[in-house]
């Protein structure tokens, strides 16, 4: 079960991302879709069509010709991004409308659920799971925001520097892997 | 065949000078154990010793002050730097002002964190005359130690408020001529409102003009000039 964050600046470009695989046992949920593609599609667009359809469990994609395609079921790199991007429209909705700054789960894809944390200073953090987690989620976006306002608190760090401290990705997984 | 290959580099009377690099040659005792090497002598030292900001508390310097007299001179060279390099009073206000928004975001965030990390649902503003209220008290105390002095709203604009402030801190030390007199060193402040105002989603420009009084000689006057946006979205929510 995996986690993608992403930091984004006021200006919506990207400071800091980060997957994390949970080890804590998620139930398998089966994708009505999965079930529909045929076995031989195995090309490179099919494996986005895999993971576009949601499909978790790739059994049927597996075979493949020398291994030459990747696991598609949603953990392509790229389906991840634009699920990140589409969900930006719904968190400014949602955004003007509610004070809180930790808006739960803002949009759903598949079996992607999207969560976000909104700071006073307009930076978004979101994140990407599969799991329900709303009390974990929550403590992890905590941290984050603490660790994140001791970056910004560098005079030489502005809103679009992209976060590259080591440090920091220290404790941001240390942090996954407490709360998520 | 010699056991290290970086070891052969060093000749014998090097490694007499190898001692002479005092704070290198005691790192090299603990990095690798085999014979010193030139990377090792100009690595960094151990981890774990240099401090970082991630370890600090944000709270442990909640309520410490920074004295005036420091920052007066700080300002002091920040304004006479500008003064060099600008070509009229409107480009030296909008420098300050930047060099404020600077500081304002930090203020806002940094504050934000303090008031609100302790509870289960941090909240954030998104009307703007909560907000304005919390600028008058929670961001002057933050950065001025006292709540700003009134608000005011102008009755000749729907768009524009002030932040009124007796007697600002910064500026206490600064003589201006009397043919610059248009000109206000407040208009650092003006930038820190402006970088609150911004991050909240209330873009908006701010000014800082002196409207001395008879009792009050330093009194400054920040004006917020806010956005048709802003005002659009006000509106909305009022329905």
């Amino acid at each position: 079960m995996s986690h993608h964050l992403f930091l984004l600046s006021p200006s919506d470009t990207p400071l800091y991302e980060l997957t994390h695989y949970s080890s804590k046992p998620a139930q398998t949920t089966t994708s009505p879709l999965a079930s529909n593609l045929p076995s031989w599609s195995t090309s490179a667009f099919a494996g986005t069509l895999t993971a576009l359809s949601g499909a978790s469990s790739v059994s049927q994609s597996y075979h493949v010709q020398g291994g030459g395609v990747r696991m598609g079921g949603g953990k392509d790199r790229h389906v991840i991004q634009m699920i990140a991007n589409a969900s930006l429209d719904v968190i400014e909705d949602v955004m003007r409308k509610d004070s809180l700054m930790y808006l739960k789960s803002v949009d759903k894809f598949n079996e992607w659920t999207i969560s976000a944390f909104v700071t006073p200073g307009n930076m978004k953090f979101v994140l990407l799971h599969e799991t329900r987690n709303d009390d974990g989620i929550r403590s992890f976006f905590l941290d984050v925001w603490e660790l994140y306002v001791k970056t910004m608190l560098n005079p030489f760090h502005t809103a679009h520097t992209p976060i590259r401290s080591g440090v920091f990705d220290a404790r941001v997984r240390a942090s996954a892997k407490k709360h998520l | 065949m010699s056991a290290h290959p970086r070891f052969s580099v060093l000749s014998a009377s090097s490694l007499a000078s190898l001692d002479h690099l005092s704070p290198a040659a005691s790192s090299t005792r603990f990095s690798l154990p085999s014979a010193p090497s030139i990377n090792t002598t100009l690595a960094a030292p151990k981890p774990g010793v240099r401090p970082n900001i991630y370890d600090r508390n944000i709270n442990k310097t909640r309520t410490a002050e920074v004295s005036a007299s420091a920052f007066a001179f700080l300002f002091s060279e920040v304004v006479q730097y500008t003064q060099k390099r600008v070509s009229g009073i409107a480009d030296f206000e909008r420098r300050l002002n930047t060099l404020g928004y600077r500081v304002g975001v930090r203020v806002l965030e940094l504050m934000s964190w303090r008031n609100e990390s302790s509870s289960k649902t941090p909240k954030r503003e998104i009307h703007f005359l909560p907000e304005l209220r919390s600028i008058h008290t929670q961001v002057w105390r933050a950065v001025f130690g006292k709540p700003a002095d009134a608000i005011e709203k102008s009755m000749e604009n729907p768009d524009e408020y002030m932040v009124i402030d007796n007697d600002p801190p910064i500026t206490r030390s600064i003589s201006v001529p009397r043919d610059m007199n248009q000109l206000s060193c407040s208009s650092f402040t003006a930038g820190v409102v402006e970088a609150v105002l911004d991050g909240l989603g209330f873009p908006a420009r701010v000014t800082a003009h002196n409207t001395p009084t008879d009792a009050y000689p330093n009194r400054t006057t920040i004006l917020i000039k806010l956005e048709k946006s802003v005002l659009e979205r006000e509106e909305a929510f009022k329905t």
